[in-house]
């Protein structure tokens, strides 16, 4: 590969990023920067982008929605998209819509280090010591 | 520990293994003629020793052993390592363990027993395993006199008490007959 | 040891025929050595005609050790003067000799077959042999069979790791059985009977030893088990299916050498491998039973007893052994304080300690009192004792009351069971003034009753009838009886007054209210009478009548180091603060104390106490606690760290040492537990002599007193002990008030009686 490709590849992707700054914006926040397909948006504004120029294990990317800033996370890719993005599908939900069932919650991010909501183990012991409690708090 | 009671130490030990080999040393040469007599043919395995001989018994082991009674206090805390906290804020107790009333034998109720004061323990709480800080709380030594246990416990320096142990069972005659026995009260109601 | 001549000269004569062993001179009555030291003159002695000693003691060999015992001993009972120890499953110390189990069996020479050691006299000349082929054959086959009717469960059985069957099967077993269940007829299997909620049985691993029916009839007194059928279908049970009623029923279990009958409430949480033993005493009742608690993780698992020949022998109160589940549950964890809104709430120490400081330091001293309860230990009590006076306070009263006309608790005589609990062996009479002793004291009573099967002792009461399971002269119910008594005018006086040996003992149960006074007085009147009437027969002197039965463990080392019994004062004083130690016995209430009285509470338990406080303050129980106690025969015995105290709980004299830090001027100026023990060792010595009893002999002094003075008006009630049926023991204090086991005891006793199998 030549120079001028590597060249063209580099202008092609700080042309699609959005000029100079927001390139930067972006290698920023996700250390790359490349160039490829828009496939699709989620339903959470995180972008899916692909291009084969690269190579397999690189070729499908995701930009998580701006408002995430660094907050971004893996779990954060609804199942239907994670199913592209692993290579278990070629079609994309949107080529392919997933089917809805009742029984189908709605996805949720691993919240684990997060400030709030974070799931913390309970001891399944039970107490060795009943303590007792004045009246108004029993 | 400073270099004094190093050399101290030194010659303490040194007079020590003097006199024990002095001690000793008619006996061993002794059997040495005795064996040197026989032919190397005839020679068998040593007499077998009764188990009172070779035993723990003190009143042997301080006839082969005799004490020398020194002036000088063991204290081995300056060099052991022992973090100061586990020696001076520990009390051993030194005690004849009870005999356990589940069971009837009592040979473990025949050796005098140092352990330590209780620490906390604390609950992992996950699991609730029980964890403690305390490497003392497994530390639970045997000996065979209360004597042995005290030297133990001062020259390591800890505190302690000794609690003697319970006054010992009175014998009084039993006998089979009483169970049938007309005129006391002894006679069995129940069978 | 100065020995009769004559019988100096018959052991030197026996030295020189028998060629002895020195290490069995335990059993000698001196070596040749010794008699000489003594450096009498021999030929002195040979002059004189010798003072015949008869030594009838029988002389025989186990093992070829000699031995010498009593005419009677049994060959087992020989043996074990020797250290040598026969396997056994039947034969118990304390239980009369039942010899049905066969695993004593020895080979004795010249007799055919192998003797039942156990059961076996001693005989003059007998050659026992306690390992030899024989004998070892014999305990086989005696294994073979009991593991052929004994199901292979350890695996499963709480007793497996300290199961003599187990054991003894390792040691003198077999590897192998000839019990091939070849028509598939299935292995013996007896049902399991529900005998309470206290004693598990699993009835299959029965071997029929009989030691916990001889338990129940010879010790609890009580017949409610024993055997139905024959051979292999006999079956150990209560005949029909009803509780076993008695105070001393967890006993059994330790009896049982099987896992037939094993702890309900301990029943697969732990096993003996990994449990941690602290050897300790107990406070449920004032005799101070020896106790080993047995502890896993920080958690106590189960109280076991501790043979201790002076107290309990070998057993504990039910209540002893199965309240530990009390420990855990109603635990004060937290420091708590009222809040603005007078809410009691959680803080941390300091800010309650400076909260209480501060409503201290507010009132004068005169105007604090402190309050103990039963369950206290001396070194709490001495440093509140330390931290009040110095606050000027004068207050500080215990819970149980005492009478205090007369000598009252400045003679220490006079609370004490001074003839100690070995004292009723020795006994040829016992008057039981006001106390139902049986569940009072039950390890005592059981004491009683083996004196009265053994020695013939003579029991006498003065109260309300109950069952003490054994028989008994009732004096009468009221006081009058028992003035009668003292005044020798009762129809039973002449009688009673010809024991050798009597003993008074006044439960102070029944000291509690106004005629405490008169009933005392009239019991130490008594025994004067008895001990002086006594004296002229008895050749021991030093024979003491009066004793007093407490019933809580801590009030004697109360007494001991300066409380004052009874509520009285503070009801009169009406103080403004009020520091409660550990007393839940609701004997004062808010009525009591001033209006704006500020209480104090520091105890391990929320029961009556913690309800009214202001202030809580959590301290720790006898369990994790180093303290002494005194029991009620005034032996003092320390109690050992078993557990650490739950949560933020602390050690009681702990906390009182950094409340004094609080308080401008009062710090108290010890630093270690052995500091607060020099203390206690200050005001009375006796507190640190561990295990021993300090005597007290001030009787004439006493009775002078109640002499002199005008016989106290009573209002001629009858006695009746608080407790007098069986549900009435379980729960008497805040740590049995908080164990479901007792709650379950009491519902099964309430059961009990409803049905038609309650005796009484």
């Amino acid at each position: 590969m030549s120079l001028v490709d590597k060249l063209g590849n580099l202008i092609r992707a700080v042309k699609q990023n959005g000029g100079l700054f927001k390139s930067i914006r972006t290698f920023y926040f996700t250390d790359d920067l490349k160039w490829g397909t828009h496939v699709g948006t989620d339903k959470y504004g995180n972008r899916y982008f692909e291009n084969n120029y690269y190579f397999m294990g690189r070729n499908r990317w995701v930009l998580f929605n701006d408002a995430f800033r660094l907050e971004y996370d893996g779990s954060q890719i609804p199942p239907e998209w994670h199913q592209w993005m692993h290579y278990t599908t070629d079609k994309t939900p949107i080529e392919r819509p997933p089917v809805q069932h009742r029984w189908m919650v709605q996805h949720e991010e691993n919240k684990t280090g997060s400030s709030k909501d974070t799931y913390y183990p309970y001891s399944t012991t039970r107490t060795k010591i009943e303590s007792w409690m004045p009246k108004n708090l029993r | 520990m400073n270099s004094s009671t190093v050399l101290r130490r030194t010659i303490v030990s040194a007079i020590q293994q003097r006199q024990l080999s002095a001690s000793l040393l008619p006996r061993t040469l002794h059997t040495s003629t005795a064996v040197r007599a026989k032919s190397i043919t005839e020679l068998q395995d040593a007499p077998r020793k009764s188990v009172e001989e070779v035993g723990l018994g003190r009143v042997n082991r301080e006839k082969e052993f005799p004490k020398i009674i020194l002036d000088v206090k063991d204290d081995i805390t300056s060099f052991n390592g022992v973090p100061k906290e586990h020696i001076h804020e520990r009390t051993a107790r030194i005690y004849v363990p009870a005999r356990n009333t589940m069971q009837s034998a009592t040979n473990n109720s025949r050796t005098w027993k140092l352990d330590f004061d209780v620490r906390e323990r604390w609950e992992n709480p996950l699991m609730g395993w029980s964890s403690s800080a305390d490497p003392l709380s497994n530390l639970a030594v045997t000996f065979s006199s209360k004597e042995d246990a005290i030297q133990f416990a001062e020259k390591n320096g800890w505190n302690y008490f000794v609690e003697e142990p319970q006054p010992v069972w009175k014998f009084k005659p039993k006998s089979y007959g009483l169970n049938f026995s007309w005129d006391k009260k002894t006679r069995v109601s129940t069978k | 040891m100065i020995r009769p001549r004559g019988r100096m000269l018959n052991t030197v004569c026996s030295v020189a025929h028998h060629h002895f062993n020195p290490s069995s001179s335990l059993v000698l009555p001196t070596t040749t050595t010794r008699s000489l030291s003594l450096g009498q003159p021999l030929l002195q002695a040979a002059k004189q005609p010798p003072a015949v000693v008869p030594d009838n003691r029988v002389e025989l060999f186990i093992d070829d050790k000699r031995v010498l015992c009593e005419p009677g001993t049994t060959v087992l009972q020989a043996a074990a003067m020797v250290g040598v120890e026969i396997p056994r499953f039947c034969y118990h110390d304390r239980l009369s000799i039942a010899g049905n189990c066969r695993m004593c069996l020895v080979e004795v020479e010249k007799s055919v077959k192998p003797v039942a050691s156990c059961a076996m006299p001693v005989m003059k000349g007998m050659r026992v042999k306690t390992n030899s082929v024989a004998t070892r054959k014999a305990r086989e086959g005696v294994m073979e069979f009991l593991l052929m009717n004994h199901p292979l469960d350890c695996p499963i059985c709480d007793q497996a790791g300290e199961c003599d069957l187990q054991d003894q099967s390792m040691m003198f077993g077999n590897d192998r059985s000839r019990f091939t269940d070849i028509k598939f007829e299935g292995k013996r299997a007896v049902e399991d009977k529900n005998i309470g909620p206290l004693v598990k049985t699993i009835m299959t691993r029965c071997i029929h030893c009989t030691r916990c029916i001889r338990f129940a009839s010879e010790v609890a007194g009580v017949d409610d088990l024993g055997t139905t059928g024959r051979g292999g279908d006999m079956q150990v049970g209560t005949y029909v299916e009803k509780l076993f009623a008695s105070e001393l029923s967890g006993n059994v279990i330790d009896l049982c050498p099987v896992g037939a009958l094993t702890s309900k409430p301990y029943a697969f949480t732990a096993r003996p491998w990994e449990i941690r033993k602290c050897e300790t005493v107990d406070v449920m009742d004032a005799l101070g039973s020896n106790i080993v608690v047995n502890t896993r993780g920080g958690e106590v698992m189960r109280v076991l007893p501790r043979p201790n020949e002076d107290v309990n022998e070998e057993w504990i109160s039910d209540k002893t052994r199965f309240a530990y589940d009390g420990l855990k549950r109603q635990r004060l964890t937290l420091p708590m304080l009222k809040n603005a809104q007078g809410v009691l709430e959680p803080v941390d120490w300091e800010a309650a300690l400076t909260g209480i400081a501060a409503k201290v330091s507010r009132v004068e001293g005169r105007e604090i009192a402190a309050l103990v309860g039963g369950l206290c230990d001396v070194e709490s009590l001495v440093v509140l004792k330390d931290l009040l006076n110095r606050l000027g306070c004068e207050t500080l009263c215990t819970e149980e009351a005492f009478p205090m006309n007369a000598a009252g608790t400045d003679v220490r005589s006079n609370y004490l069971l001074n003839t100690k609990i070995t004292g009723v062996e020795e006994a040829d009479l016992v008057i039981l003034i006001g106390t139902n002793i049986r569940f009072e004291a039950p390890v005592l009573n059981a004491r009683i009753r083996k004196a009265y099967l053994h020695n013939n002792l003579r029991v006498a009461v003065v109260g309300k009838k109950t069952d003490l399971h054994y028989e008994y002269d009732h004096v009468g119910d009221t006081i009058q009886a028992l003035e009668q008594l003292a005044n020798g005018e009762h129809k039973l006086s002449k009688d009673l007054a010809k024991a050798k040996k009597p003993m008074i003992i006044v439960g102070s149960s029944s000291l509690q209210d106004a005629d405490g006074a008169a009933i005392l007085a009239n019991a130490i009147v008594l025994a004067d009478k008895l001990k002086s009437g006594s004296s002229s027969g008895s050749s021991d002197h030093d024979w003491k009548v009066l004793n007093v039965l407490h019933r809580h463990a801590g009030q004697v080392g109360a007494l001991d180091v300066g409380y004052t019994p009874g509520a009285g004062k503070i009801k009169e004083l009406k103080p403004r603060v009020l520091y409660m130690l550990g007393a839940d016995a609701g004997v004062v209430t808010r009525k009591d104390l001033a209006a704006d009285a500020f209480v104090i509470y520091q105890g391990h338990h929320g029961d009556a106490g913690a309800e009214i406080a202001d202030a809580v303050l959590p301290g720790a129980a006898y369990t994790e606690k180093s303290a002494t106690y005194v029991n009620t025969e005034g032996r003092a015995q320390r109690a050992n760290v078993a557990v650490t105290p739950p949560g933020m709980a602390r050690e009681d004299w702990k906390i009182l040492r950094a409340l004094s830090e609080f308080i401008p001027g009062a710090s108290l100026p010890y630093e270690k537990l052995e500091d607060v023990r020099h203390r206690m060792a200050d005001i009375a010595p006796h507190l640190l002599r561990y295990g021993a009893v300090e005597e007290a002999n001030y009787f004439k002094q006493s009775h002078a007193l109640v002499h002199g003075s005008k016989r106290p008006s009573h209002s001629g009630r009858a006695l009746a002990p608080p407790q007098t049926v069986l549900e009435d023991f379980y729960m008497t204090d805040s740590i049995s008030r908080a164990s479901r086991t007792m709650a379950k005891c009491i519902q099964a006793a309430r059961h009990h009686k409803t049905t038609k199998y309650s005796v009484s």
